[in-house]
């Protein structure tokens, strides 16, 4: 609210989830290449693995904020653990709505006060989350007509 | 800190509270068993996909209302996060069907600021080229389904007729007619055609005058002023709180336009008007998407004369598949071309949240990346799917032929929304 | 899991899609038709009726995804098939005759899609448009159903992702063949309810 009265940024563009689980679990190796070069500082640069750094917690809602007539951007991200629930911001930025109720379905986090949190993409009686990391991609293995 | 008063959005707007977009019955109603709930199901006649509104109406009158939506869900996402990044751009353009480079673009843009890419001038330009026409497609599409929808029916045919030489000039630069998949991280995938300029350039001749035709036939049309005009109003603030953005923002009153405001491409080297219009209402949106075909025109016009020589993907042998002459000399091309084909190249960790004005709104993509091969995550931010959050408030006090035509306005492509 | 029961298009004398090759005979589609058409003996009333039914399907306005505007691109002037018949679209499954899937099928619309076909009056045909409808297509997780055959027994399939316009009149006009030269619509082949 305070970034909404006070600074002016009038416009939520975005509430957008990500799920960290099982990062940084694989070592990521390779060179990174710049237009500018190698950073050969960097240790990636020279082939070696590289850890990414380590989050804060699992879950991070980012909400991206605009202010519309001015065109400055901001980006604030609340982490947060499974089970955690975080204020909605339906009050603030009607727009939340669908946002949050959008993170619930996918992701499975809990926004209080939110008049109206129900799945809204997946069906009403859907188990899980789908977006979370441990949830399966699902699909069918494809056939292939030489296996018959 | 100390707590100010929150500001309550709800005086003095049309937002319906305390659920912002669903539209509930009055508790003051005279009758409540004259209310009849009426399901305009996911097949319905009017071409906006599947989309379903319950709707409460008290005879004629629209007294509840309450959008479903999901038929479409596929679980892009999902999707995109188990291909690598070089697959994963076939993904996007399938969200807005209709205006389908501008979703690639977004996606394209934010791998290349990830990975810090400097993509040729010429490649900017064509991508602008590109996506302009689309916006004039998707537009088009927009009129032709909208004025079908009111009763205008011919006028499918015209926009058709308009939007089939659209997609000839994009089958003769790309290949294909829709979901062209022809932007790359770096550039583009193929150069340019050489028969394509002149061809465009007689499309940019043409356009204007069907244009023309299109307003002869509707803007000073009766039936259409009527079924239009003060129908579906949102105002400027209503608007802001709702997130709308693109030309229902642009209806309203409020002076907003991405190319302009918060550049990317080469907008800021072209010259061209942003249309604005007051009053928030579907004649008003239908006025803004017209100018926007015209400045379209324009923009490609420019784009045409401007078009800088050059190569038309960047240079970074890591990321971009070396040219194909090179792979028979070059032990480290052959290496290179094998790398990031088998494996993929990778982009360096980073978050980053890109923004496009997309021929609905302002579309966004955030990508999450861990320094692999693969997306980490990525979210699409769709202006149709924030636009039909507008509908309870647009469609407050309206009645039941006036839904189509707010509907329509709205421009909503239940892919995008659905995602 | 579509069940294969033991009337197969096979078994109709119908073994293989091939294209039209320029400069040679007619291609084995058509000349399996041809064998057909001799084999069943129609009468003449049947053939009547065949003929009318083939040359006036009017299609149901099933449009989901990107398909839908490819669809809707093949009613417009340039590949317009009102020529071949399909005169309208009519948004009432009760006055349709043909169910052109395009798109890609979610789970949440399946129930709404089977509502549609059962809807619908017999005699009458399916199109799955486009690799969604007909398997899934690129999108092979847990939201997209994979392919429409699950739920309703489909006649044509036409691939391409979106197909061309031309690819679907192209499909519409096979499955006139079809009609005319007696094949009956997929649910009867397949033993399932329509």
């Amino acid at each position: 609210m305070h970034l909404r009265d006070e600074e002016g940024f009038n416009f939520l563009s975005d509430i957008a989830a990500v799920d960290y689980l099982g990062w940084g679990e694989r070592h990521v190796a390779g060179y990174f290449g710049t237009a500018a070069g190698r950073d050969l500082g960097s240790q990636s640069a020279q082939g070696f693995a590289r850890t990414p750094q380590p989050k804060p917690a699992r879950f991070a809602v980012n909400y991206q904020l605009t202010s519309v007539p001015v065109g400055r951007v901001v980006r604030v991200q609340v982490w947060l653990e499974d089970g955690q629930s975080v204020a909605s911001v339906v009050e603030v930025w009607p727009t939340a709505d669908w946002h949050e109720r959008e993170a619930f379905d996918m992701m499975g986090i809990v926004f209080d006060g939110h008049p109206n949190l129900s799945r809204i993409l997946m069906e009403d009686d859907w188990e899980g989350h789908p977006l979370r990391k441990d949830y399966p991609l699902g699909g069918e293995p494809v056939r292939f007509s030489g296996d018959e | 800190m100390a707590v100010t008063e929150p500001r309550r959005i709800y005086t003095g707007s049309r937002i319906p509270a305390p659920i912002p977009t669903v539209l509930q019955v009055p508790s003051d109603v005279t009758d409540p068993e004259d209310i009849l709930q009426v399901n305009f199901g996911p097949n319905h006649p009017s071409t906006h996909g599947v989309l379903r509104l319950v709707v409460d109406l008290s005879g004629e009158r629209v007294v509840g209302l309450r959008a479903v939506i999901g038929y479409l869900h596929t679980g892009f996402e999902k999707n995109m996060e188990q291909k690598t990044w070089w697959k994963a751009i076939t993904y996007p353009e399938r969200i807005d069907y209709v205006s389908f480079q501008n979703n690639e673009l977004v996606f394209v843009l934010a791998i290349e600021k990830l990975l810090e890419l400097e993509v040729p001038p010429k490649a900017t330009w064509m991508r602008m080229l590109l996506c302009e026409l689309n916006r004039i497609h998707s537009h088009l599409v927009f009129l032709g389904t909208s004025a079908l929808e009111l009763g205008a029916i011919s006028m499918f045919w015209y926009c058709f007729r308009e939007r089939d030489l659209v997609l000839d000039l994009s089958e003769l630069a790309t290949g294909m007619r829709m979901h062209t998949r022809y932007f790359q991280a770096g550039g583009l995938a193929e150069d340019v055609p050489r028969g394509f300029e002149a061809e465009c350039r007689k499309f940019v001749e043409w356009m204007p005058k069907a244009l023309d035709d299109y307003e002869a036939i509707l803007s000073r049309n009766e039936i259409w002023l009527e079924r239009t005009r003060g129908i579906g109003l949102l105002s400027a603030e209503d608007a802001i709180a709702l997130g709308q953005s693109g030309p229902v923002l642009r209806a309203s009153g409020v002076d907003w336009d991405l190319r302009r405001d918060r550049p990317y491409l080469a907008y800021p080297a072209l010259d061209f008007n942003v249309p604005v219009y007051p009053n928030g209402d579907v004649y008003d949106r239908y006025l803004v998407r017209m100018d926007e075909m015209r400045e379209s025109v324009r923009i490609i016009e420019q784009c045409l004369d401007g078009m800088p020589e050059g190569p038309w993907i960047a240079d970074d042998r890591k990321v971009v598949l070396p040219p194909r002459h090179e792979l028979h000399t070059s032990m480290e091309s052959l290496i290179h071309h094998f790398k990031i084909v088998t494996e993929g190249y990778r982009v360096p960790e980073g978050e980053v949240y890109v923004t496009v004005e997309s021929p609905r709104g302002e579309m966004g993509c955030l990508v999450v990346s861990d320094g692999g091969p693969k997306p980490w995550r990525v979210k699409f931010r769709a202006p149709s799917y924030v636009a039909l959050e507008a509908t309870a408030t647009c469609m407050r006090d309206s009645l039941v032929a006036d839904m189509i035509a707010i509907v329509g306005s709205l421009d909503s492509v239940m892919g995008e929304v659905d995602r | 899991m579509a069940v294969r029961k033991k009337q197969r298009l096979a078994d109709y004398g119908l073994n293989s899609e091939r294209l039209l090759m320029p400069g040679k005979g007619p291609g084995v589609f058509e000349q399996e038709l041809g064998e057909l058409e001799d084999k069943l003996m129609l009468t003449t009333v049947a053939k009547a009726v065949n003929w009318a039914q083939g040359h006036s399907i009017w299609p149901d306005t099933f449009g989901l995804a990107c398909c839908a505007i490819e669809m809707m691109s093949i009613v417009s002037s340039r590949y317009d098939i009102a020529r071949f018949g399909a005169e309208v679209f009519r948004s009432s499954p009760r006055q349709a005759d043909l169910l052109i899937v395009s798109g890609r099928v979610a789970h949440k619309m399946a129930a709404p899609l089977r509502q549609i076909y059962d809807q619908m009056l017999e005699p009458k045909w399916v199109i799955a448009m486009g690799a969604c409808a007909s398997s899934g297509g690129m999108f092979n997780n847990y939201a997209i159903l994979q392919g429409v055959d699950k739920i309703v027994a489909v006649d044509i399939h036409v691939p391409g992702c979106p197909p061309r316009p031309e690819a679907l009149v192209e499909g519409i006009v096979r499955l006139q063949e079809k009609i005319k030269a007696g094949v009956p619509p997929a649910y009867e082949i397949r033993g399932v309810a329509s």
